[in-house]
């Protein structure tokens, strides 16, 4: 008679699987980390392109406005308006004219003038 | 002999040494000894040197008022390997671009990596395109960004400002002048791009900023310009002359405050101007001045002492023979002191005059005066006029010079000369650029006011403007230039057209008048010059007659907005005005 076959197992160093699979999860997880952060730095390059894009089309869209306000109040655009009857001005006659320093005759050099002294009251 | 195991092993083993050592050599001898040119060989196809264009500074005004300045704009080009749709591309193209369909067609089967389909496209159609294109998925359009120059005043100011190329660097006017300072400095920025030609935002190499150009500051003032370009223009549909020149200047500074030409032609229409109608005239245009040049005249024997202001002169009674030629007077005058000369503006009193002072002394002063020589404006293809020396005059030049004739000069040069006499005997730097700012208004540099020489002496100076006050009078030969409530000093000049063929042109003149206002301290100086006006009775083709009145009304309109004190009762002027409108002129 045979006696029992015992099972045999291979001895499994526990200790060295587990430092294997913490190993190799680590570089798992870093090679996937990499990968994640370079695709990430590509997404976000693609973002900063965009934004610049969209940054550029702002300042494009300021000047295209810029340029549309000059063109309608430069000076010919302002009297192709006058002509039209668009804008109504009306030139100011020179008796309508209220000047601050009117113009004063001048006086003989012997003429007695009164003076003020600014700092007498001192 | 057998082989046995262990030499079979060691032949193997041999064999893949060998094998891996080649392959070792080949990688040495790539990635080390040919590394610089596999790696430039990577980098001409993947990365760029991509540029980042500086956008050209604006111009403007005294006031800040744009003159010129970038309207953005797309370039549409086409990389034809990349477009496969062609009939669908060419479809939606055609329709946005406006474009025939066999250039379409030629462009996008040329095979070639740029093509430019279509320059200065509106932002608002090329982005309307681009979704249109995405939204069809068609490859192989692209968008550069671009500027085009925009005038917004048209046609003013034309031949000062001048214009730009398509590749944006200036061709005329200060446009060209100032343009190290408008074209500012590109920058780069080394990409790499993808398979698909998309950049690779990663790998961003070296970068620098462009700096964008400065912005031209003119000492134009653009009300006045609106003023000089109204007058002129009525001046043009009342006389149709060949060409008009109207300057408008600050004789103090020497700043230009208008300048105006006809024809002219619309900046933002350039392609269509004819090369007559660009031509600044003001600068790079000669002519005979006529009478205007007797202040010339005066100035020089009154600055030398040969006279005074109240010497009298035998004016020969109208015709005097000298070097065997005579010489008229438009009226008989017997005696007039040198005041009266240039009142009656008379040739002969003139002709002595010069001959009192000499030759070589009178070519000095017409030389210190500027003429024969680029006054230094900043405008483009000035020209220095005709001023021979003494050496070449002929027999009778002594007598014909005086009175303008036998000299070519600029309308500038005229106007600076009247200047001199304006300020006090000093010839100016005329210039048109008072600044240079960034777009945030730091300065960079500001042009100041030049003196060239002390021409004259301030006492002749004054004695000339009295007799200068004279013209501009019942007496004068401008009595219709004269400005309500405003003493004008002025001079009239009637030039015969000079005939290409040589001698004159029978019946064509060049009329002008130059002034400034206040008399007593000019806040302008002005000048306009008709060449070939015609009027309706060729008799009064005269400066006082035809660029008297033109000068009046641009003065009265910009004492106006200069906000000048009139000096005298406007009634009084007004009146005299009207009287003096039918007195003779020349």
């Amino acid at each position: 008679m045979h006696a029992p076959r015992r099972k045999s197992f291979n001895s499994v160093n526990a200790a060295s699987l587990a430092r294997w699979i913490v190993l190799t999860v680590f570089l798992a997880l870093t090679g996937l980390i990499y990968v994640y952060l370079t695709l990430q730095l590509y997404h976000q390059g693609d973002q900063k392109k965009a934004l610049e894009n969209e940054l550029a089309s702002l300042r494009s869209q300021n000047d295209v406005a810029s340029v549309q306000i000059a063109a309608l109040t430069s000076r010919s655009a302002l009297q192709r308006r006058l002509k039209e009857g668009y804008l109504k001005m009306i030139p100011i006659a020179e008796q309508n004219i209220v000047r601050l320093n009117a113009p004063r005759p001048p006086r003989p050099e012997d003429t007695v003038q009164p003076v003020a002294n600014k700092h007498g009251g001192r | 002999m057998k082989w046995n195991s262990r030499i079979r092993c060691a032949l193997v083993c041999l064999g893949f040494t060998a094998l891996f050592s080649l392959f070792s050599f080949r990688l040495v001898y790539l990635q080390m000894i040919k590394h610089d040119e596999y790696a430039g060989l990577a980098a001409e196809k993947h990365v760029d040197k991509k540029k980042i264009f500086a956008e050209r500074g604006s111009i403007l005004d005294a006031n800040n008022e744009v003159l010129a300045h970038n309207k953005p704009v797309a370039t549409v080009v086409a990389d034809a390997t990349l477009v496969t749709n062609r009939e669908a591309t060419m479809a939606i193209l055609r329709d946005a671009l406006d474009l025939p369909a066999d250039e379409l067609a030629e462009k996008l089967e040329s095979g070639r990596r740029y093509v430019v389909l279509k320059r200065e496209v509106p932002i608002a159609t090329a982005t309307a395109l681009d979704q249109k294109l995405t939204a069809a998925k068609l490859r192989g359009i692209f968008f550069d960004r671009d500027t085009t120059r925009i005038y917004p005043n048209n046609s003013m100011l034309c031949h000062v400002i001048g214009f730009t190329d398509f590749e944006h660097r200036g061709i005329q006017g200060v446009e060209a002048s100032m343009e190290e300072y408008l074209h500012g400095q590109d920058g780069y920025r080394f990409i790499e791009h993808n398979r698909a030609g998309q950049e690779i935002v990663l790998y961003r190499g070296q970068e620098r900023e462009p700096r964008d150009g400065y912005q031209v500051h003119l000492t134009i003032d653009l009300n006045l310009q609106n003023i000089v370009e109204n007058e002129l223009d009525a001046a043009v549909r009342e006389y149709h002359p060949q060409k008009a020149t109207v300057i408008l200047m600050r004789p103090q500074t020497g700043e230009i405050l208008a300048m105006a030409n006809r024809p002219n032609y619309d900046l933002n229409l350039r392609s269509e101007a004819k090369p007559e109608q660009m031509k600044n005239r003001a600068v790079i245009d000669m002519m005979e001045p006529g009478s205007t040049f007797k202040i010339v005249t005066a100035a020089s024997a009154l600055n030398e002492h040969k006279v005074r202001p109240d010497t009298t002169i035998f004016c020969e009674n109208g015709v005097w023979n000298f070097g065997g030629r005579p010489l008229h007077d438009h009226k008989a005058y017997a005696d007039l002191s040198v005041q009266d000369i240039l009142i009656k503006s008379s040739n002969i009193g003139a002709a002595k005059l010069a001959l009192s002072v000499g030759d070589q002394k009178f070519y000095e002063y017409i030389r210190r005066f500027g003429f024969g020589e680029r006054t230094g404006i900043e405008l483009p293809g000035e020209i220095s006029g005709v001023i021979r020396p003494p050496q070449s005059w002929s027999k009778i030049s002594i007598t014909r010079i005086p009175m303008g004739h036998e000299v070519g000069v600029t309308p500038l040069q005229m106007i600076m000369a009247m200047a001199a006499i304006a300020n006090g005997g000093k010839l100016m730097t005329p210039r048109v650029v008072k600044s240079i700012t960034t777009e945030d208004g730091k300065t960079i540099t500001t042009f100041s006011p030049t003196v060239l020489r002390q021409v004259i002496s301030p006492e002749t100076a004054a004695q000339v403007s009295k007799a200068l006050r004279g013209v501009v009078s019942d007496r004068g030969t401008a009595a219709a230039a004269a400005v309500p409530g405003f003493t004008i000093c002025g001079k009239t000049g009637t030039a015969q057209k000079v005939d290409p063929k040589g001698g004159y042109e029978h019946g064509k003149y060049v009329v002008s008048f130059s002034g400034y206002l206040p008399a007593d301290n000019p806040a302008f100086v002005g000048l306009v010059v008709l060449d070939d006006a015609k009027t309706a009775n060729p008799e009064l083709n005269y400066g006082g007659l035809v660029a008297g009145p033109i000068f009046a009304r641009i003065a009265e309109k910009a004492a106006r907005y200069l906000d000048l004190q009139p000096q005298e009762d406007i009634g009084k002027t007004s009146a005299g005005r009207m009287a003096s409108t039918n007195a003779s002129h020349r």
